[in-house]
């Protein structure tokens, strides 16, 4: 008798959680540009119906794959997303908790992406985005994908010696806690950012970075990437670029937190140790 | 005169409220207004979207804007009497800066992505604190002058400043963008909340000042003459700065550095209603709302890829005002 009510409970409970999940939404408007690109990937187009206007930058990660219908959002602009009427709002992890505020009183729910700073926590991002979506398998084959690369190139690195990477951007470097350091660092190499002590994105000076004398040097491709780097006083007189390792990584890969950052790994490792990794992009 | 203004103001919130990225239609932002005060019963007169827009988004911002633009033309009014400057204005007392630096504390702990309300309370705290400094540094050596107050300003200010570049270095480029946006000045994100707190600091404050014009009027004649006509100079001051720092923190703390509202409104009502308290101060908070609610809508309306930022337009409309202004001064002096 027991053994019935506590079943019969159980259902009343699984039938009352599935009354209240909410359903999968229909229209979706992404506000953040790692959304878009994971979106693209896991959700029916004709459910998008927005996405950042980075979507489009030349030579992005799905530059050409979004429909001209879907909405292109230019700024943070609720009115614009209320007359979209989407079911779901995906937002950034720094998006100002006053306009979420105001974006629920018009009605409107949101997703937050974020945890994008390490490659575990961009994994979660799109399993947790694919919930959002309604599209969790979708979203697991992606992630499986995700971490198939991941696991190829570290596998091919097994025992390889690794290299002191400095990640350089007008003046600024990437440190402990930052996706641009966990992309150093998966590709087989170490994060000069890191040993300096830094976290985050922030400035080393000259002195230090010279100092640090890195054995490589990783910048974009944004105008007159290189140029800057060896035309800065003391980081243009560091061994690296001396010996002409400054390594170019597509820009679009460089700051990609989504599942192209598992491309990005590749890539960087196939500069890094081109003996190990084949490039699969020039 | 003051009626001329209101009429003025109100064109401008019905203009200001009909306009935006998403336009609505004048007859249906009025019908739906008369519609909420039960003075209209017909059909909806917008559809559904965009009656959301309307008084969940479009009116509360509408609104504060003139709130704001009301409030810091009010305390510009008041400080250029109280310091028989024409150039005062609530810079002066650290009230902006020092709202820049708990806004980009706030930012920084990551407080301003979380909790709601975080970002204009911890600008609101920056900016008590920074003007309580103000008045302790002040005060340390005995009652300060007016000159010795308006220095420690300026260099209590710049000590806010230094902070603020300080810790713009050391956070993450993502979260500085949202400061930037902040410091330059602007309403996105503004809804009932913010105008609820905001309307009684800003009003309440306005009203006390109404209330003091006629001592504003005896203290713009100098401390010893208003001291000679027996007003209790220091204490009045004291509370009249005290009252201006708490209007100026509430417009700063909602609506970021939103500079020459404070200057031009007073500025330009001055002719056309006199110098006397009870007259400019009503005016000046007619003027200032009207100027900074045009100034919102064209921060929303010029570009359809960002807003651009309301302190920047007040800028760009006060500097050449200024400068004519003083053009003209000089040339009848």
């Amino acid at each position: 008798m027991l053994r019935r009510v506590a079943v019969l409970g159980l259902l009343l409970c699984a039938g009352g959680a599935a009354a209240q999940a909410p359903a999968a939404p229909r229209r979706v408007a992404s506000m953040n540009l790692s959304a878009d690109e994971i979106l693209v990937e896991i959700l029916p187009l004709e459910r998008l119906v927005s996405v950042t206007r980075w979507a489009d930058s030349d030579s992005g990660n799905i530059t050409g794959r979004v429909p001209a219908s879907v909405f292109r959002i230019q700024k943070a602009d609720l009115e614009q997303l209320v007359a979209l009427r989407p079911e779901l709002v995906v937002v950034s992890e720094y998006t100002d908790a006053d306009f979420l505020k105001q974006l629920e009183r018009t009605g409107l729910r949101y997703h937050r992406i974020e945890g994008l700073a390490t490659l575990p926590g961009i994994r979660k991002a799109i399993l947790d985005l694919g919930r959002a979506v309604g599209e969790p398998a979708a979203a697991e084959r992606v992630a499986k994908a995700f971490d198939a690369k991941l696991a190829d190139v570290a596998k091919r690195l097994g025992g390889v010696k690794q290299p002191r990477v400095l990640y350089w951007s007008s003046g600024m470097t990437a440190g402990a806690d930052t996706a641009i350091g966990s992309l150093i660092e998966c590709s087989g190499a170490r994060n000069v950012g890191r040993e300096l002590g830094i976290t985050g994105i922030a400035p080393p000076g000259g002195e230090r970075a010279f100092v640090a004398d890195p054995d490589a040097i990783l910048v974009g491709t944004w105008p007159r990437a290189v140029e800057s780097v060896k035309e800065e006083p003391l980081l243009g007189k560091t061994r690296a670029v001396r010996e002409g390792r400054i390594v170019v990584l597509p820009t679009s890969l460089l700051v990609a937190l989504s599942q192209f950052s598992a491309d990005a790994c590749v890539e960087l490792a196939a500069r890094l140790h081109p003996d190990r990794v084949p490039a699969k992009r020039p | 005169m003051l009626l001329a203004l209101l009429g003025l103001l109100l064109v401008a919130l019905a203009a200001a409220t009909a306009a935006g990225s998403v336009p609505l239609p004048l007859r249906g932002v009025v019908l739906s207004t008369l519609a909420k005060a039960s003075l209209y019963s017909g059909p909806a007169p917008l559809e559904a979207p965009l009656e959301t827009i309307l008084w969940t988004v479009r009116f509360p911002r509408v609104l504060l804007a003139a709130l704001v633009g009301g409030g810091l033309a009010v305390v510009g009014a008041s400080l250029q009497s109280v310091f028989r400057n024409p150039m005062a204005d609530t810079s002066l007392l650290g009230v902006g800066s020092g709202a820049s630096l708990g806004a980009l504390i706030a930012v920084q702990l990551g407080w301003a992505s979380r909790v709601f309300l975080a970002l204009p309370l911890a600008a609101f705290l920056g900016a008590l604190v920074t003007v309580l400094a103000v008045y302790a540094i002040a005060h340390a050596g005995g009652r300060p002058t007016l000159y010795g107050l308006l220095l420690t300003g300026l260099a209590v200010s710049a000590l806010a400043s230094a902070g603020t570049s300080l810790l713009l270095v050391t956070t993450e480029e993502f979260r500085v963008k949202n400061v930037l946006f902040w410091l330059a000045g602007g309403l996105e994100g503004r809804g009932w909340t913010h105008v609820q707190l905001a309307s009684v600091l800003i009003l309440l404050g306005c009203a006390l000042l109404l209330l003091l014009s006629r001592s504003l009027d005896v203290l713009s004649l100098g401390e010893d003459e208003a001291g000679s006509l027996g007003l209790p100079v220091h204490a009045t001051r004291l509370l009249i700065l005290s009252v201006s720092s708490l209007v100026a923190g509430a417009a700063t703390a909602t609506a970021g550095s939103v500079p020459f509202v404070g200057l031009i409104a007073p500025h330009a009502l001055r002719p056309l209603v006199g110098s006397l308290g009870r007259h400019l101060l009503p005016a000046a908070f007619l003027g200032g709302a009207c100027l900074v609610v045009i100034a919102d809508m064209v921060s929303r309306t010029a570009s359809g890829s960002v807003d651009l930022p309301l302190g920047a337009i007040t800028s760009l409309v006060g500097a050449p005002y200024f400068l004519i202004a003083l053009r003209a001064n000089e040339g009848r002096g």
